[in-house]
């Protein structure tokens, strides 16, 4: 308890409270823009904090990661355009309230829902967090190895309708993260005799290509001349009437639980999580029929649950070292790029620093509130009418440089382009891909966890297994994998049996 | 459409996985085992997609790409783009860009464009040149340009 505190004191500075406001108003700006999603906004700003004090460059990536979840709202209820894919839940009530001209109405709930939901989570994670890093002080290099493969198997599994595709592309990433010298007996691999990629590709650049180009080569597509016009998005503030916010509370509550859960587990994201929070208040609501027609619970269920996602997926990160979802992985290079090493000895090594970034969660999320209001909103809502064509050469030239100040090495650039096209048909073919950066993130760890546990054991396999704790974990995995199959063979018998 | 499309990729990983596997012998010890495994796992996963794909009976329209020629033109000209920083120089090659990508794909109000390029290049030599002092391309002829940074 007491580094929150001392935590605190660095965090309420300068330098971070600006980083935290001017990145919670890009986050929403962000979310609010479709095709800019928070992954690509936060991967092209980690090269930019390289310089920075970690509790500054982490204060951005919290700003944004929040403030999107939120801005993903304002065109997904005014437009029916979900802003980021979190907020796809957000367009069954709230275009229909906009629809009835409640636009106003939508986004202050929406807005009040994101603040609750992230303040919950960031609550879960201060108190979570920690206990869980104890824990971790008993793991081993065996264990490690299989919290990796756990981590991987369940996104794998998870992300995407086709788990076979999703565990390929887990395996393609672990095979990409094996390019360069091998740390343990300095063989190089797949190098193909290039001296640049002796020490890896590195991953923000792969990142930014994977995540960045895609959404772009589609606004492409889309091919927007115009933007919107301005009366397509007219705003009149309608304050909250007596007893209104009493009746989302009961709403509020189930949504965070919902949100926290789910972000813990890897895998599942806040799209996720907005669903379940939206089937879950429909389920439990007196009058279910009118979900989808402009309850304004609805809106509130969907926008509660995926910020209360956030800082809960960084639970598992902080404190294991196993990113669940890309935007961790990120926060965990960030880390390692200012030196640190995520897992359980983080805790115990820098508590200043882990203390900052989750007191930041929470600022951030309190941010929405003030900063959110529906005059930014209004504000945001206006850049809806740049068009999208001119939107297309900005990201592309921003993503170049973001990737070449990493290196100052051109030869990023095609690696970031070859990423981006790979990506852009393997997301076409529903092969996902969170899976190769979490495998690329995840490979070296798991290498290098098993070769030792083998080194320890002297080259005993069965050391993986015997263990209590590993054998846990290893039957974690497989159940994880396996329970597709077994689900899709249970289909199939219901389906013969009609 | 989608039950060729994935006996491709499935055929593509199994293709990788095979060359991964059999540059993978050449190293040394436990150096090697490690991509060797995954590479056979990711061949097997691979024949997977083609097995499944092949099974299944029926087949949905899957379309690979949504505007082939918009998609085409922003590929082609990001490539021109990326091939120019370093002789053109950033600022200039990125300027360029701004102008050029909205036109080929048939935006009219040169002059918007034009606005939105000055500013947004402004910003970024702002942010990038100014505040953070990173180091971008100068290209060949800054001095002719005026714009090298």
């Amino acid at each position: 308890m007491e580094f929150y505190t001392q935590a605190l004191s660095k965090v309420l500075t300068v330098w971070p409270i600006v980083a935290m406001i001017g990145a919670t108003l890009l986050g929403v700006f962000i979310g609010a823009l479709p095709g800019l999603n928070p992954v690509m906004a936060i991967a092209l700003l980690l090269p930019l904090t390289y310089s920075m004090d970690p509790l500054v460059a982490l204060a951005m990536v919290s700003g944004i990661y929040n403030g999107s979840m939120y801005g993903g709202a304002i065109p997904a209820i005014l437009l029916r355009i979900p802003g980021t894919p979190a907020s796809i839940a957000t367009t069954f009530d709230g275009f229909p309230m906009a629809d009835k001209g409640e636009a106003a109405k939508a986004l202050k709930i929406a807005c009040w829902s994101s603040a609750v939901g992230g303040i919950a989570s960031a609550i879960a994670l201060m108190t979570v967090g920690p206990l869980l890093a104890r824990v971790t002080l008993f793991f081993g290099p065996a264990e490690y190895f299989w919290i990796a493969i756990f981590g991987m198997a369940s996104v794998g599994v998870m992300v995407g309708s086709d788990p076979a595709k999703g565990v390929m592309a887990a395996v393609l990433g672990l095979l990409i993260g094996t390019i360069g010298i091998d740390n343990l007996s300095g063989q190089a691999r797949y190098t193909f005799d290039q001296t640049w990629l002796l020490g890896g590709l590195d991953l923000i650049v792969v990142l930014v290509g994977l995540y960045a180009l895609p959404p772009v080569l589609q606004l492409a597509e889309k091919c927007d001349l115009k933007g919107l016009s301005a009366a397509q998005l007219k705003l009149t503030n309608v304050p909250f009437k007596p007893g209104e916010r009493r009746k989302l509370i009961p709403t509020w509550l189930r949504s965070s639980g919902i949100g926290i859960s789910v972000g813990i587990l890897p895998g599942a994201g806040g799209n996720i999580a907005a669903f379940l929070s939206y089937n879950a208040a429909k389920n439990a609501s007196d009058d279910p029929e009118s979900f989808g027609k402009g309850n304004p619970q609805g809106v509130a269920a969907a926008e509660c649950g995926n910020n209360a996602d956030n800082a809960a997926s960084m639970i598992p990160a902080l404190s294991l070292g196993i990113p669940g979802n890309v935007v961790a992985a990120l926060v965990l290079s960030a880390l390692t790029i200012h030196g640190l090493q995520p897992g359980p000895q983080l805790f115990h090594q820098n508590p200043v620093l882990v203390g900052g970034f989750m007191m930041e969660m929470l600022i951030t999320s309190l941010l929405i509130f003030l900063l959110g209001g529906a005059v930014a909103t209004r504000v945001f809502a206006q850049f809806q009418r740049l068009p999208g064509v001119l939107l297309v050469p900005s990201i592309l030239i921003l993503m170049c440089v973001g990737v070449y100040v990493i290196n100052g090495r051109p030869v990023d650039l095609w690696v970031m382009l070859l990423a981006g096209i790979a990506g852009y048909f393997l997301e076409k073919l529903n092969v996902p891909l969170a899976p190769i950066i979490l495998g690329m993130i995840l490979g070296p760890m798991a290498e290098q966890s098993v070769r030792r546990a083998l080194l320890i054991s002297r080259g005993d396999a069965t050391e993986l297994l015997t263990r209590p704790l590993s054998a846990a974990l290893a039957i974690a995995t497989l159940l994880i994998i396996t329970w597709p199959i077994v689900k899709a063979m249970r289909n199939k018998r219901a389906g013969a049996e009609i | 459409m989608e039950r060729r499309q994935d006996i491709v990729l499935g055929l593509i990983f199994m293709g990788l996985g095979a060359a991964a596997a059999w540059m993978a012998t050449s190293y040394t010890g436990a150096s090697g085992i490690y991509p060797m495994v995954l590479s056979i796992i990711l061949a097997l996963l691979g024949a997977t997609v083609v097995l499944k794909a092949v099974r299944a009976g029926t087949t949905s329209e899957r379309k690979l790409v949504d505007g082939p020629a918009q998609m085409l033109v922003t590929i082609v000209l990001g490539i021109v783009y990326v091939a120019l920083i370093v002789p053109l120089g950033f600022y200039p090659a990125s300027f360029l860009l701004m102008l050029a990508l909205p036109i080929a794909l048939g935006y009219r109000r040169g002059l918007y464009a034009l606005i939105v390029a000055a500013v947004f290049m402004g910003i970024i030599y702002l942010v990038f040149s100014l505040l953070l002092e990173k180091p971008l391309p100068r290209g060949a002829l800054p001095s002719l340009v005026g714009l090298g940074g």
